[in-house]
């Protein structure tokens, strides 16, 4: 049986009088593949937030990896998101000055150190082999999401986080994106967590939470 | 200002406790113990001199061991910058020794007895026998509260901060030679700044002078001009500051040219790539202990250079001849001639000016001599610590050489003692300042 990555207890995060989640009680094994859907507002993103260790909650407890996310100092978080997390986000947020390969070895130098090699091989991973010294601006947004899925995977996550990766591209890039993440991950084994609108992305994972104003209004296991 | 000079040296004696104990990470009750017996045996030490042979400790012990060590720390840096490269030598294979009981006690307790003998030296003179006593052995139990002290505050230092045995080595050395840096006469940077003015003084005078300038039709006397720079005293303080800093930065460097650990076997990146950034950040760390031993020496060099010592510098008395042609100088006349302080004389003859002293050396015997020496340029003496200073080359004379020729010492002047005073010959003493004095002045500054 699968080890639990994620437990959370009467998870909640309120921002001032707003609660954008309330008390939630989730378990994600190892190596699963979970989306998330609801409505904009119904507290997706907040939940990958806080996983992710971006984000603290207001109350009940989180652990991640073994880790008491609450019980970590500023510099554990970070030491956390460093090691334990890669996130993929809708609006990819890619360094514009700085190649492809470049933004990759970006993710590195906070890691541990820069290895160009390493760098470049994760990217012609990802089927960018040929656009290694490109900025972002010269790439299409697929493969500029696959820039951020090279640079989300480079320092060997247990944890892969999707904000909406596909959020902004079209059906054929969408679809090579979730192959290319499907692919990564039986390669990898991390397990993900992935934010969504779309039922058809949605459906490439294990299991499905939907959420609304906040609370897990209903779960829903894939027929692999 | 005793108590100042005592408070920054007590605090390097911390600091070296703290760096011992860092290098020694497993024996730190052995370290904190050995540091404390060690500095109340170097205070002990000096009291029973002081006591055994009144105004005669022999500093030249504490100094020798200063110099052995700076030579030994200097041997240590090349082998480690040699084995940075090389990865092995014999010198250094001492990993069995490093952080065993054996080298906690020795190095501890030897660190002890050196800083304990220097800063002991520092203690001001005390007429009574108990406060000299009550004195010394509150300096002998503050060294070792301070040895416990080094221990709590080293909890505090963070993990990252490792020590090699050569910067612990480093460390120990520089804080030892700040020290003594503040005590006139175990000060090590000015004696070796001088050392290498001589030395590059002799180079020159034998090699260039001696064999190649006379004979080489090429060379024109202007380049005396050039030559002549070569006999400034900053020559020999930057020569002396290379000597001085060089092992400290090898140690540093030999630290920075260490080879990563082989990263090759690990298949996953990160992995990798988090094993190199541990060296790496280990490696940077490590420099810490250098980089003080670096800051040790800078203050050091600079004690030396501009020491906090008040020199006894009296203005010069201006006097006349007779119509003979003789200087009188009473004895206890505007001065007491007898009181053992040096009594500064300006003689005018035409257009000519003399500066002279008269002294009462420790055997009770006046010498009058030249406020200047045969060597340096004419800056004149101050005294201080029972020594006269050469302004020039900051080169220390005991009282009691006071009056011989030679060296750094000031030309002594042909006198007459009498019960009314000292007689001095004008024109003799003019003619002696103009033969060493002003001939001196010239190959200074390069026939000018």
């Amino acid at each position: 049986m699968a080890e639990t990555i994620i437990e959370t207890s009467g998870l909640t995060r309120s921002y001032g009088d707003i609660c954008a989640l309330k008390p939630l009680d989730l378990v994600v094994s190892e190596g699963e593949w979970l989306s998330v859907m609801g409505h904009s507002g119904s507290g997706k993103s907040t939940l990958l937030n806080l996983v992710g260790g971006l984000d603290r909650p207001s109350n009940g407890s989180l652990r991640v990896g073994g880790e008491d996310l609450l019980a970590l100092s500023e510099d554990g978080l970070a030491r956390f998101r460093r090691e334990f997390v890669g996130i993929i986000f809708q609006q990819h947020h890619l360094v514009p000055y700085l190649t492809a390969v470049e933004n990759v070895m970006l993710a590195q130098y906070f890691h541990s150190v820069p290895d160009e090699a390493e760098a470049r091989s994760a990217l012609e991973r990802v089927g960018l082999g040929h656009r290694l010294k490109n900025r972002p601006g010269e790439l299409s947004g697929g493969e500029q999401q696959r820039v951020c899925i090279a640079r989300a995977i480079i320092n060997s996550p247990k944890l892969l986080l999707g904000d909406e990766p596909t959020g902004n591209l079209d059906h054929s890039s969408t679809v090579m994106v979730m192959e290319l993440l499907k692919e990564l991950r039986a390669e990898e084994r991390f397990t993900v967590v992935m934010v969504t609108h779309n039922q058809e992305v949605a459906a490439w994972g294990d299991r499905t939470i939907y959420l609304d104003d906040g609370v897990l209004v209903r779960e829903e296991r894939m027929r692999s | 200002m005793v108590a100042v000079t005592l408070s920054l040296q007590l605090i390097a004696w911390t600091v070296i406790v703290l760096v011992i104990m860092r290098g020694i990470p497993g024996h730190r009750r052995a370290v904190t113990i050995g540091a404390g017996i060690g500095f109340a045996l170097g205070v002990a030490g000096v009291l029973v001199m002081y006591r055994l042979l009144p105004g005669r400790v022999p500093l030249g012990m504490i100094k020798t061991a200063l110099g052995v060590s700076f030579f030994f720390l200097w041997t240590i840096a090349v082998a480690a910058i040699y084995r940075s490269n090389v990865r092995d030598f014999p010198l250094l294979r001492w990993g069995w020794f490093v952080d065993t009981p054996l080298s906690a006690w020795t190095g501890a307790i030897m660190a002890g007895i050196v800083a304990g003998s220097i800063i002991a030296c520092r203690l001001p003179g005390f007429d009574i026998a108990a406060i000299q006593l009550l004195a010394f052995a509150a300096l002998a139990l503050a060294g070792a509260l301070l040895a416990s002290a080094a221990r709590a505050v080293e909890r505090l230092l963070p993990s990252l901060i490792t020590v090699t045995p050569s910067a612990l080595l480093a460390a120990v050395v520089a804080l030892l030679l700040f020290c003594s840096s503040s005590l006139l006469r175990l000060d090590l940077f000015s004696p070796l700044s001088m050392k290498v003015m001589k030395g590059i003084h002799d180079f020159v005078h034998q090699f260039m002078e001696s064999i190649l300038i006379p004979d080489h039709i090429f060379i024109r006397p202007a380049i005396w001009g050039y030559i002549g720079i070569l006999f400034g005293k900053e020559v020999g303080f930057w020569g002396g500051m290379v000597i001085w800093f060089t092992p400290a930065i090898l140690v540093a460097l030999a630290i920075y040219c260490e080879p990563l650990p082989s990263v090759a076997h690990i298949r996953q990146g990160a992995q990798r790539r988090r094993l190199l950034a541990d060296a790496i950040r280990t490696q940077r760390y490590r420099l810490v202990i250098p980089a003080v031993a670096v800051v040790a020496l800078a203050a050091a060099a600079y004690q030396s250079s501009f020491p906090s010592v008040e020199y006894w510098d009296p203005k010069p008395l201006a006097v006349t001849a007779t119509p003979a042609g003789e200087i009188l100088i009473p004895k206890k006349g505007e001065v007491d001639l007898e009181d053992g302080k040096l009594h500064k004389y300006l003689y005018k003859r035409g257009d000519k000016e003399v500066r002279f002293f008269v002294l009462m050396t420790p055997d009770g015997k006046l010498t009058v001599d030249l406020d200047a020496c045969a060597i340096c340029k004419p800056d004149g003496y101050g005294q201080a610590e029972g020594t006269i200073i050469c302004y020039y080359c900051k080169t220390l004379i005991p009282l009691d050489t006071v009056g011989k020729p030679g060296g750094c010492n000031p030309v002594p002047v042909p006198f007459t003692e009498r019960a009314d005073g000292v007689h001095i010959d004008g024109m003799s003493l003019v003619n002696n300042w103009t033969r060493t004095v002003q001939a001196t002045t010239r190959v200074k500054e390069g026939n000018k």
